[in-house]
């Protein structure tokens, strides 16, 4: 206590800030860095379950090797996993930026759509709603209707329509996967002072100039912000085929050691292109921050 | 000469006036038609939103002689809560409502007092190795949970604590859980933005750290807490990972993993029904199918119920928490 009274105020401050974020860094360290610690030792070894617990014998990266080598599953899944996440990330973030332009204007009803667009983060955020909605729900009746399909026939070759019907179809899931996005561009269009579009109106510019000149550029820390979110999420999501493929060898076929080397090799693959999402924005990012 | 001219300039100002007029007139329809385009784009994708919620909607009231009606498509000829009632017995309805609610509720308010508390300290205090625990933060938030489960999984089971509430409530706790590290997040956004003669006043009138923090900060991030606590208790709700890995007796069974359950089961049926049409069994898949849906609107109700009554605060509270970044 006489050691506390000692400390200066710059001292104090500094030891209040450590005591706010203390049981945050004590849950880091245990629910989180041990666990990823163990994980990867896991991952280097061969587990075998004794009477003891598990029996670690160091295999180096047998397991690693493996996932790309032996096991056929895996690789295709990952790659469709980017695949899926490079179509959908910048539909997704084209789609809630407009979403939100939308509802940013002054109309009537406006809260009561706000509401319904921010709706399927509440339906179909879960993985069980998620299937049997996208069994029935998530199919417009447009997009079955056959008529529709001959009738576009006769104007697009077969081929394309195809692709773009399932694109169609992957529309309402992006819809679905928008709302928080939605919510954060909406939150970042509030910031953006009116007058600043006044001037523009003043000096001749039109509203697709303004857009481009000021909402875009204002915003550009919101999009990285999505950008970042979506991804993750896209990754993470309790659906996402490798996340179930991971799951079921260590709970289904209690390879726990292979589990933890396919989980090292998603989570690195994660931080890979969060890495380049990060060197992309980088340089829009710090333009921004110089002229605010 | 003069009169020509005069008509010459007549004609003028009454052309002008025309071009005046027509110019106006055609601002006009063309506002009239902006504003119809802009409410057909905006009702055609909210009907895209809504569309789920009135598909289970319709299916769960079903009865099975609508579904083989074909003039039925959307609206039954009578309402029938007879599909709620048979999914009511299958979810466990009572119990798992309750086990639902208290697990999301309890995480929910865990996390705001936790992540809140977290969040204050980044956002007012300046320390060594800051920069470095606020990567830490977005760093936990971009850890796929299924890389840690095994060695997570193994330190709960060795401490007992497997089909208890506490790997749940622990993480909580301590500012982590469910998407933890992106509520810490939210109110570290919240925390910058307010003013600091409050905080200064407090602290001249002799209020310690901490009392600060609980009896003047912690009242005026009302906003924040609103949308943090929606997201956790909807996401917590809706979560099948952590709670059939941690919860696996029965009786802590909560409303999602009973209908996981109830869906397994029905896809099951549904195969030796459709295995076995042949022998008659007809028209009883799709009879299940309505089941479902309406196992589907029973779980979702309550949320749903929360959303409604925290909806327009909870947009709002968006705007001013200022969930996105600087």
């Amino acid at each position: 206590m006489s050691k506390k009274k000692g400390l200066s105020i710059r001292g104090r401050h500094i030891l209040e800030g450590y005591m706010f974020i203390s049981i945050w860094v004590i849950g880091f360290l245990v629910f989180m860095a041990y666990p990823l610690g163990l994980s990867l030792f896991y991952s280097i070894n061969n587990l075998e379950l004794t009477q003891g617990g598990l029996q670690p014998t160091y295999t180096g990266l047998t397991h690693y090797r493996a996932a790309f080598g032996s096991d056929i599953a895996f690789r295709p899944l990952l790659i469709d996993t980017m695949q899926t996440m490079l179509t959908q990330v910048p539909l997704i973030l084209i789609f809630s930026m407009f979403c939100a332009l939308l509802l940013n204007r002054h109309f009537k009803g406006r809260g009561l759509f706000r509401g319904i667009f921010f709706l399927p983060v509440i339906i179909a955020s879960g993985a069980i709603l998620r299937e049997l909605l996208e069994q029935g729900a998530a199919k417009l009746p447009i997009f079955l209707n056959y008529n529709l399909f001959y009738q576009l026939r006769t104007f697009i070759p077969g081929d394309i329509l195809e692709n773009l019907l399932t694109y169609a179809d992957m529309l309402t899931l992006v819809m679905w996967d928008a709302g928080v996005q939605i919510l954060i561009f909406i939150a970042g269009l509030q910031t953006i002072s009116p007058s600043l579009y006044e001037a523009a109106k003043c000096d001749g510019a039109t509203k697709w100039e303004s857009f481009w000149k000021i909402t875009f550029p204002m915003i550009m820390p919101m999009i990285f912000v999505n950008t970042l979110y979506t991804v993750v999420n896209s990754f993470t999501k309790a659906d996402n085929s490798v996340m179930t493929y991971i799951m079921d060898s260590v709970f289904k076929s209690n390879n726990y050691a292979y589990g933890s080397a396919l989980g090292w090799i998603y989570f690195t693959l994660i931080t890979i292109v969060l890495g380049l999402v990060f060197l992309v924005f980088r340089k829009s990012l710090s333009a921004s921050d110089s002229r605010g | 000469m003069n009169t020509m001219n005069l008509t010459k300039w007549l004609i003028r100002i009454q052309g002008k006036a025309t071009d005046a007029w027509r110019a106006a007139w055609i601002k006009r329809s063309r506002s009239i038609l902006g504003a119809f385009f802009f409410y057909f784009v905006i009702i055609s994708l909210a009907f895209v939103f809504v569309y789920p919620l009135l598909y289970m909607i319709s299916k769960s009231l079903m009865r099975p002689q609508d579904v083989a009606d074909a003039t039925i498509q959307w609206i039954p000829k009578e309402f029938s809560l007879r599909n709620y009632k048979v999914a009511m017995d299958y979810l466990n309805y009572w119990p798992g409502l309750f086990n639902s609610v208290l697990g999301s509720f309890g995480s929910a308010i865990l996390q705001i007092v936790s992540c809140s508390l977290v969040g204050y300290g980044f956002a007012r205090y300046r320390f060594p190795g800051q920069g470095f625990f606020l990567g830490l933060v977005v760093f936990t938030f971009l850890v796929p949970p299924q890389t840690i489960v095994v060695p997570l999984f193994r330190m709960f089971l060795d401490m007992g604590m497997i089909d208890t509430p506490l790997p749940i409530i622990l993480p909580s706790l301590l500012g982590h859980g469910l998407k933890g590290s992106l509520f810490v997040l939210i109110f570290i956004q919240f925390y910058r933005r307010l003013p600091n003669v409050l905080e200064e006043a407090a602290r001249i009138d002799g209020a310690g750290a901490f009392r600060t923090y609980w009896t003047i900060m912690f009242p005026l991030a009302r906003p924040a807490m609103l949308v943090v606590f929606l997201f956790s208790v909807v996401w917590h709700w809706n979560d099948l990972f952590e709670p059939s890995l941690y919860l696996r007796l029965p009786e802590f069974y909560n409303l999602t993993q009973n209908m996981a359950l109830f869906n397994g089961v029905a896809n099951l049926d549904l195969q030796s029904v459709t295995s076995s049409v042949s022998s008659g069994a007809l028209g009883a898949a799709p009879t299940l199918q309505n089941q479902i849906m309406a196992g589907v609107m029973l779980t979702l109700l309550p949320i749903l119920i929360l959303y409604l009554f925290t909806q327009r605060y909870f947009v709002e509270s968006v705007e001013r928490a200022g969930i996105a970044g600087e």
